[in-house]
């Protein structure tokens, strides 16, 4: 690499300065929002940082309404789903990867055909099989329509394509099984990407907000998405409380990011989208 | 990159899709009654958020008692409700009974979602009041040819908010009629506060409407925004107070209705035309300023808009019997002045109108005042079954003008002539 | 015979493994698509009276629809731009050797975790012209206020888009960067090329697969935009942001005419296709191998 100069430098700073501002400052708002006393968040000017922040805020909510239940439902189906993802999205990556067989390239592109399908064109569709099959306000209910998707198998597929053909040959003629050539040969290849394909999923599940809202019927089936929705008045926003649930719903997902980011840009450099 | 798809896979892809569409349309297979509890010692009700009173409470714990069942109390905001709602009836699993923002019981009982409650008003109604104890209007708009489909809960409609303390240094008299506002609103114009604020939300044009005397659409001649020219100067007056005299800040387009509110709470607008959903943020956020209520405008008339929730019992609703005792014990007189001690909401009976606390309430006694002279804006659309079309074109058209500044009459003439094809 | 049974069995193998996620997206991805396609031929509430194809002959000559597809049109061109642009020059001021580059790319990175519902009732209450924090700060700094929402409001919603998504858009440019080996770079130097040569010349070209895949998730993403409109603008001004995923929505759930918004579903899946398939297409006669 050549060495930069100085005036290079403070330009390459202040750019990405600005930019992380930008991306940051509007959440760390959104933070001041939930220590503001109601008053506050509704100010003629708006108040920049509560002059004294009220922690009570986040106890009020699970005073109000089954909170704790929302952040259990929320980790159950969002964390059932991105484990059903980790198990299938591998697997049929995998076969579309290195697999001839016929139709491939047809079920492939009926695959990839799924993610042009905005999700409320399902959801009435949905809503009717859930109801037939009694799993309405189940967990079975608010899991079953997210078991895969094709994002994840697209993204599983580019990054098994290039591990070398000769090792799965290897491991045939040594007369290891399908599937114990997926788990030991294939799978322990795939982290970096499984460790993105996780925080997507999580991420995408975590914040989902319409199937949960029309699939569950009583207050502690809900996840946080909706149940923050029963924080508002009917005609105005308690934007204190509505901060302070949208705080706690962010945390999780920043974790997860914190734990799996070191695997973030080589998960997907590795994808082969190059 | 994908394998990219050539012609005949997508047409492949297509037949495929066609084969599976050998499943029935939205409606369920179960023709049966079926309620949402599949547990019979569950009662569900569909409910705003914004109304979860103890009033209510009580009521619910009453009632639990009585029936030896649990209320499941799912509290939405409206648009969400709706869209639940909706999927429930194409599912056929329905709740025991909704509260709906109005207008959606005409629209339910035309779609036959809706069951009639005419059976128990012939039964009930004597002892209960229903219809002789219920502001007409609210009977009138829950019901569709000649029955009872849904039970007003809360009446409210549109007065003038007022800052007191703005006026008085102005030396402003509270308006009366739409030119002693204009001339108010120019003299509290100043120094960052704004005359009057108006809402982004259509509905807010209603009062308006209904003071220049039109009728938004007629059945019987099949035309809307009649005389169209009274139309026309009633939302021109509207936006000219934004973009001619600029006594308004322009309305930001958005999804709720606080704006004014907000506005009003801030002291940056010293007057808002809303109705009593506004006092107690303003009261929570800004209990220092003096708020003054007053009458509706007049104008050909002095008039206003009708509004308020009601109940309704879904079509496919397993146990109507016990819909009907839940709405009559939350519409009881007790239960409407409990309510109304607790959060000043407006109750449609009559004989709420004559209690002592409602007439001796500075506030409430005028919005309760004005309860006769409200009106609907939308019936005669909902029974023609368009309503949502309307709704769609009527938040087009009155934002092109308000926030838009195009002009009143070149967009509503359009208006209602798109609306006079496709109600017919 | 041999090859013939190996390749045999490995199909097998192929369906075996496959069986589960044939029938998940049978059952829950073309049985209900196929169900919406079937709807899109009905009419009234429930659905449930056959009308042939006046649903699509409806929305062909409807004027609200064919503007809202305009709208959408120009939403997602203006995402797809920005994506790039800015995706990849923060991709290339991140991928130079500074300190902290670690950490930009975290906070860079961090909207993107968050929910579009809390974007944007967030963003709402910042741009509110009158009351919101972002004026307050323009005043502040002597600057005129602005209203961003009623005088710009599809520019507003795509930058607030972008605002959210940009961070994953950088990443994925950063790994295409890192994929291009550097004797290229190498070899340009020594033939005297200037940076700003080098990046058009071999950088740029070098990323063509990202930038296809860029710009092809960002054109789904942006024709399937929803809540934008659902949440900040409600479709206004007017109706200056009726998206049409927003525009379907509310033919279905308000207007309450399933069979005609399950029409323009189809007709808006076609558009997607289409645009893929033109885009794939264009991508691949442009693409440069290494």
């Amino acid at each position: 690499m050549e060495r930069m100069t100085v005036r290079r430098k403070v330009l390459l700073y202040t750019l990405l300065t600005l930019a992380s501002l930008v991306t940051v400052l509007p959440l760390l708002y959104m933070v001041s929002l939930s220590l503001q006393t109601e008053a506050e968040t509704l100010a003629a000017s708006a108040v920049l940082w509560p002059e004294s922040p009220q922690w009570g805020n986040y106890a009020e909510l699970f005073a109000r309404a089954p909170f704790g239940d929302f952040i259990v439902n929320s980790l159950v189906v969002a964390g059932a789903i991105t484990l059903s993802h980790l198990i299938f999205d591998p697997l049929v990556g995998y076969v579309f990867a290195k697999f001839r067989f016929p139709l491939r390239n047809t079920l492939f592109v009926a695959l990839l055909a799924t993610l042009m399908v905005p999700f409320f064109v399902r959801m009435i569709p949905l809503y009717v099989m859930m109801a037939n099959l009694g799993w309405l306000n189940t967990y079975q209910g608010l899991i079953t329509p997210f078991l895969m998707d094709a994002f994840g198998i697209f993204l599983m597929r580019q990054f098994i394509q290039p591990i070398p053909d000769d090792l799965i040959s290897a491991a045939r003629i040594d007369g290891a099984s399908e599937l114990r050539i997926y788990r030991s040969v294939i799978l322990p290849q795939t982290r970096p990407a499984l460790a993105v394909l996780a925080l997507f999923t999580f991420v995408f599940q975590w914040n989902e907000f319409l199937w949960p809202l029309v699939a569950t019927s009583t207050p502690e089936m809900r996840t946080i998405p909706v149940g923050l929705t029963l924080f508002n008045q009917e005609y105005f926003t308690l934007w204190h409380l509505t901060a302070a649930g949208s705080v706690i719903l962010f945390v999780p997902t920043a974790l997860l990011f914190v734990f799996t980011q070191r695997y973030f840009v080589r998960g997907i450099a590795l994808t082969g989208l190059r | 990159m994908p394998a990219h798809p050539s012609r005949r896979d997508l047409l492949r892809l297509l037949g495929a899709a066609t084969a599976a569409a050998g499943v029935p349309a939205l409606s369920s297979c179960a023709g049966a009654p079926a309620t949402q509890s599949a547990d019979p010692g569950t009662f569900t009700v569909y409910w705003n958020a914004g109304h979860d009173y103890q009033a209510y409470r009580k009521v619910i714990a009453e009632f639990e008692q009585a029936h030896k069942v649990t209320v499941n109390l799912q509290k939405y905001q409206w648009p969400d409700l709706r869209t639940r709602l909706l999927a429930d009836f194409a599912s056929g699993t329905v709740p025991d009974l909704v509260e709906e923002p109005g207008g959606w019981v005409q629209e339910f009982a035309v779609s036959g979602n809706a069951r009639s409650l005419q059976d128990f008003v012939d039964r009930d109604g004597q002892a209960m009041g229903f219809p002789s104890d219920w502001q007409p209007v609210t009977v009138e708009r829950n019901s569709y040819q000649g029955k009872v489909y849904g039970v007003q809960l809360h009446l409210t409609c549109n007065t003038l908010l007022y800052n007191k303390a703005m006026l008085r240094d102005a030396g402003v008299e509270v308006p009366t009629t739409w030119e002693e506002f204009l001339e108010a609103a120019k003299k509290l114009t100043k120094d960052g506060v704004y005359g009057v604020a108006l809402n982004q939300d259509y509905s807010y044009m209603w009062p308006w409407m209904m003071q220049a005397g039109v009728t938004p659409y007629d059945a019987g001649t099949g035309k809307a925004m009649t005389p169209l020219e009274d139309a026309i100067e009633a939302l021109q007056f509207q936006a000219d107070l934004i973009h001619k005299h600029k006594v308004a800040p322009v309305p930001v387009t958005g999804t709720d209705y606080s704006g004014p509110q907000k506005l009003f709470s801030a002291g940056r607008a010293a007057m808002i035309l809303t109705g009593p959903w506004d006092l107690d943020p303003i009261r929570k956020t800004s209990p220092d300023i003096d708020l003054g209520v007053a009458p509706p405008l007049k104008h050909k008339v002095q008039a206003t808009q009708a509004a308020g929730v009601s109940l309704f019992v879904p079509a496919k609703a397993s146990r109507p019997e016990l819909s009907w005792d839940f709405i009559k014990r939350v519409t009881a007189l007790e239960v409407e002045q409990a309510a109304t001690q607790e959060t000043g909401m407006l109750m449609p009976r009559k004989s709420w109108a004559e209690l002592p606390e409602v007439q001796t309430d500075p506030v409430i006694k005028v919005f309760a005042d004005a309860l006769p002279q409200a009106k609907d804006s939308s019936q005669e659309v909902r029974l023609t079954g368009r309503f949502g079309k309307w709704e769609e074109q009527l938040k087009v058209m009155y934002q092109q003008v308000i926030i838009q500044n195009r002009p009143a009459a070149e967009v509503l003439t359009e208006f209602a002539k798109t609306a006079e094809g496709y109600l017919k | 015979m041999r090859p013939r049974t190996l390749s045999g069995r490995y199909a097998r193998t192929a369906y075996l493994f496959l069986l589960p996620a044939i029938l998940f997206f049978a059952a829950l991805f073309y049985l209900p698509i196929g169900n919406v396609i079937a709807t899109g031929f009905r009419t009234g509430p429930m659905a449930d009276q056959w009308t042939g194809l006046s649903n699509y002959a409806q929305a062909l000559s409807d004027p609200s629809v064919r503007h809202s597809f305009l709208v959408t049109a120009v939403f997602a061109v203006l995402v797809v731009i920005g994506s790039i642009v800015l995706g990849l020059a923060l991709a290339l001021a991140i991928d130079q050797p500074l300190k902290g580059r670690v950490a930009f790319r975290v906070l860079l990175l961090v909207p993107y975790l968050t929910s579009v519902a809390i974007v944007g009732l967030l963003w709402r209450n910042i741009l509110d012209p009158e009351l919101g924090v972002l004026n307050r700060v323009l005043l502040a700094l002597g600057l005129p206020t602005q209203q961003w929402l009623n005088t710009a409001p599809l520019l507003t919603i795509a930058a607030v888009t972008l605002w959210q998504s940009v961070g994953y858009t950088m990443v994925l440019f950063l790994a295409g960067l890192q994929g291009i080996p550097e004797t290229y770079h190498e070899a340009a130097k020594i033939d005297g090329a200037d940076a700003w040569r080098r990046f058009w010349r071999i950088t740029l070209p070098l990323l063509g697969p990202t930038t296809l895949f860029v710009s092809v998730m960002a054109v789904i993403s942006g024709l399937q935009a929803f809540g934008q409109a659902y949440i900040i603008t409600g479709g206004g001004p007017g109706d200056a942001t009726d998206l049409t995923v927003f525009h379907i929505f509310n033919v279905a759930f308000r207007t309450r005419d399933f069979g005609y918004s399950s029409a323009q579903s189809v007709l808006l899946l076609l558009v997607i296709v289409a645009f893929t398939v033109i885009q794939l297409r264009a991508g691949r006669r442009g693409e440069v191998t290494y």
